[in-house]
């Protein structure tokens, strides 16, 4: 057999092939994304979940004999799967639509984002609880086995056949946006939702039928792909972080450009695993951080406009709890100093690193109105800078948090300096993706150790004198550095840069025109919050003795969210109740597998419906409106 | 290019999608002059006060300010070099207090902005010109209420207070008098008045005594190109002009 480059063809024929397969997958999972973005103006983290959906539907159509013995059911094969199934989904599309996701249509961006996020955890923990976390098989249609011999590669039929079919599904979809009465409307309304609204379409019946097809889409993504790979129930969520880049990259501009640039990456990645297997999980993150430094706003992309407002406006009442109140830094102290005596050390431990997480976060999200979404890259990025220089180089405590969090913020500065560039949805999705690239290469990096992590990182001697292998001490250590970052935000948010981003995030029109490069100051923001991440993340690893891909995962910046929203946005102590209660739910369902997940998925749906404020922002609201009534009365 | 234009647009355009808002706008805005900008409803005036602000790119054409070419510079650069602009819609900091919102303005040239270590302490230096300020304007006894509960009135005013606090050398006004009642116009007309002196105005207004009365020159925008330009007295009896506003919407 013939090689070139070193490369034996079959293998690299092989590569593409599989990359065309993926990319069509990514394409048609884009145009899902972009249709119902460009029209509800929703970031449907859910399309993975949709996606796994269609997969697991058509495995269990296939065995519903073995699902439902008794009923006398008949086992529906592919071909069956392949009508029903989208269909199936869509009609979950379109109910998820009218239950959930209409709600949020008229609040801001990241309300939309923050509700999917919860249904997607939802659905992918119920998964989980029912059919465990190990992955099912689906076999190939008996009408597509078998596969042509080449010579120098074999060719699966099923593969020829999912190309053609995917190709045609796309090109379908193409032609009915770009040349039918019905795509020129749908286009109308993705250049200007308002203007759709007052021809008298019965707006709210398209929202729901755009949304019903998208995920239909992502329903038969799901059905072609499911002989191909593993159908697992987190099958989705890998796939949605690479959709988001594909989007990033490709723009939302144009089908044809989700379409071209799905395949291009796809292919791009295949190559990639021939010629650099380590970097094909990252290869098409790292394009993404290319385009956004040489073409912002994608390789499809129409120039948006420059200057847009922030995702999140928690514009709230004067703080009646934090107004000059001098008993909340007392309290602060006094409760995280007797903590240790009401709860077990390790665990308050824990409550107060994540809560300075979530203060960290809570900067970006709720003080600049940022809808960061990758903040675990930071918080797992320091706690394995720390780790390995207290394990391995052997340096004290004091020293290697320092280390961990010199390494977050030049991490934080980096990701801040290439996604302040896109605003609103896309900065969410590019500070996930970019957060990816971190994973992987803790993944394939050998002084992380891949699955296992760094274990037993020494606690160390505080400056050579406190002894950390003591609970106690430890403790109080950690509650230094939690009142030190406390302090930090207090601090700051009082200052005049603290003014300024106020003032940003009340009009951010008023404050450019007054002068104010507020790029400039939402990347200071963002960076500062990423060198407190790392402070929390770098913490943790001392308490814990361990740095662990779950620090980096994606589920640990859900968390970060997940806190901040249940505490209120844009407070001060919100992060830290937030933290207490995710922290104790976490604790209790410990033992329950992935309930953790589904509850924490129903607490985002939750709160983003019924108590967007949190539990502060809505204390704080009814202390106000009290003491209206009593200003009133009195 | 001559000292006495301080700003000048040379076939600027600006289209959306293929529709061109402003086609090929020459404008020259004399130093020390108060220039209106009029013409009927969806003329392009907004959108060239955007591009001027550089709150818009240009399709084509150029900018310059003082001689300079700024056709590339982002907003917040031209607006320290002094081009300070206002908003259709008034543009306020709804829930800081009136004075934080004259004083976020104060705070920009000191240096200070950056500043997340320093506490809000070094920002009293600048608390009597925030009430001289506010006195100008008479909002000083609302100095500590939240912005939001001001009327529309005294915010068009809080807003000019938070302008006048950069001491722009160029303001632009984008319909100061919109939306606002007989005596509250008269207020921001003498506010006019009294800020004119060593500074140079560019004013969309559609309330004509107002344009006859304040302003030196005025350009009559329609369908995006310029239709007339000259003195009250000739604008007025241009039937050019007269047309577009009988075909257009005066309002
Ligand atoms: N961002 C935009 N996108 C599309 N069209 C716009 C945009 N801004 C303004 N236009 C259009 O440009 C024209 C001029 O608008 P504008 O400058 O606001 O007019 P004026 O201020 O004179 O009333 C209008 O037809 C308006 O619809
Ligand atoms: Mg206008």
């Amino acid at each position: 057999m013939i090689e070139f480059l070193g490369i034996h063809p079959g293998l690299l024929f092989g590569q593409v092939l599989i990359g065309l397969i993926n990319g069509l997958f990514y394409a048609m999972m884009s145009m899902g994304v972009a249709i119902i973005f460009g029209m509800l103006r929703i970031g449907n983290f859910v399309h993975g979940a949709q996606y796994m959906l269609g997969a697991f539907a058509a495995w269990a159509l296939l065995n519903l004999p073995d699902l439902f013995p008794g009923l006398g059911l008949p086992s529906l094969n592919y071909w069956w799967a392949l009508v029903l199934v989208p269909l199936g989904v869509a009609a979950t599309g379109a109910l998820t639509e009218r239950l959930f996701v209409r709600r949020v249509y008229n609040l801001e961006h990241a309300y939309g984002l923050l509700l999917t996020v919860g249904l997607a955890l939802v659905i992918e923990g119920m998964f989980n609880l029912w059919f465990g976390a190990a992955g099912q098989q689906y076999g190939v249609p008996d009408a597509l086995k078998g596969g042509l011999n080449l010579g120098f590669m074999f060719l699966p039929i099923y593969r020829i056949w999912v190309i053609v079919a995917a190709l045609a599904v796309c090109i379908g979809t193409w032609a009915v946006i770009e040349r039918t009465p019905l795509g020129a409307y749908l286009r109308a309304a993705t250049e200007n939702p308002d203007l759709v609204r007052a021809f008298g379409i019965n707006v709210p019946r398209m929202l729901m039928l755009t949304y019903a097809f998208g995920v239909g889409l992502a329903g038969l993504t799901g059905v072609m792909a499911a002989p191909i790979y593993q159908v697992s129930p987190q099958m989705g969520q890998s796939i949605i972080i690479t959709i988001f880049a594909v989007v990033v990259i490709g723009g939302m501009g144009s089908i044809a450009g989700a379409i071209v640039s799905g395949i291009g990456l796809g292919v791009i990645e295949g190559l990639t695993k021939v010629f650099w297997p380590e970097a094909s999980s990252t290869v098409i993150f790292v394009i993404m951080a290319l385009v956004l430094v040489l073409r912002p706003q994608g390789l499809f992309g129409k120039e948006t406009q420059a200057h847009s407002g922030t995702d999140i406006s928690v514009s709230r009442r004067e703080s009646i709890l934090e107004n000059g109140r001098i008993w909340l830094p007392v309290l602060t102290v006094f409760g995280g100093a007797i903590l240790p005596f009401i709860v077990y050390p390790v665990f308050a431990m824990k409550i107060l690193c994540l809560a300075l997480f979530a203060l960290a976060y809570n900067l970006v999200f709720g003080y600049v109105g940022l809808l960061a979404f990758g903040h675990a890259a930071f918080y797992g990025a320091s706690a394995y800078g720390a780790a390995h220089v207290a394990a391995v180089w052997g340096w004290p405590p004091e020293l290697a948090l320092l280390a961990g969090v010199a390494l977050a913020t030049a991490i934080g500065a980096l990701f801040g300096w290439l996604a302040i560039r896109r605003q609103g949805l896309y900065f969410a999705m590019i500070t996930l993706a970019l957060a990816q690239i971190v994973v992987f290469y803790a993944v394939q990096a050998s002084w992380t150790h891949g699955e296992d992590g760094i274990q037993s990182v020494p606690r160390g001697t505080l400056f050579g004198l406190i002894d950390l292998g003591d609970t106690m001490n430890m403790y109080y250590f950690v509650l230094a550095v939690f009142l030190i970052g406390f302090g930090f935000i207090y601090r700051l948010l009082r200052s005049p840069f603290g003014q300024v981003l106020k003032a940003i995030r009340e009009n951010e029109q008023r404050a450019i025109s007054l002068g104010y490069s507020t790029s400039q100051f939402k990347l200071v923001a963002f960076t500062l919050s990423a060198m407190l991440a790392g402070l929390a993340g770098g913490t943790k690893a001392l308490v814990f003795q361990i740095a662990s891909l779950a620090d980096l995962h994606f589920m640990t910046s859900a968390d970060a969210l997940l806190m901040t929203l249940i505490g209120g946005v844009g407070t001060l102590l919100g992060p830290i109740v937030g933290a207490v209660i995710v922290v104790t739910l976490q604790r209790e369902f410990a033992g329950y597998g992935a309930w953790v997940i589904v509850i924490q998925g129903a607490a985002f749906v939750f709160f983003v419906l019924f108590l967007r404020k949190g539990v502060i922002g809505s204390l704080e609201d009814w202390l106000g409106r009290r003491a209206d009534r009593k200003r009133e009365a009195g | 290019m001559t000292t006495d234009t301080i700003i000048q647009t040379r076939g600027l355009t600006k289209r959306f999608g293929g529709f061109a808002a402003v086609n090929g706008v020459d404008l020259d805005v004399a130093r020390h002059s108060l220039h209106a900008l009029i013409g009927p409803n969806g003329a392009g005036k907004t959108t060239v006060f955007n591009l001027v602000s550089k709150f818009l790119a240009p399709s084509e054409g150029t900018i310059t300010y003082n001689g300079q070419d700024i056709t590339r510079e982002k907003p917040a650069q031209v607006a320290r070099r002094g081009m300070v602009r206002s908003f259709q819609i008034s543009a306020i900091f709804p829930r800081m207090t009136v004075a934080e919102n004259v004083r976020i303005a104060l705070q920009r040239p000191t240096g200070f902005s950056f500043s997340f270590w320093r506490g809000e302490k070094v920002l009293t230096a600048l608390e009597d010109r925030v009430d001289e300020l506010l006195t100008s304007v008479g909002l000083i006894e609302w100095r500590n209420r939240t912005a939001t509960e001001l009327s529309y009135g005294r915010k068009r005013a809080l807003e000019f207070a938070t302008t006048l606090a950069l001491d722009p050398e160029l303001m632009l006004l984008d319909e100061p008098m919109a939306g606002l009642g007989q005596e509250d116009v008269h207020r921001i007309s003498d506010l006019i008045r009294q800020i004119r002196p060593n500074r140079t105005i560019l004013m969309v207004e559609h309330n004509l005594a107002v344009v006859a009365d304040l302003a030196d020159r005025i350009t009559v925008l329609a369908r995006g190109e310029v239709l007339a330009e000259g003195d009250y007295e000739s604008i007025a009896a241009n039937d050019a002009v007269i047309e577009a506003y009988i075909g257009g919407d005066i309002d």
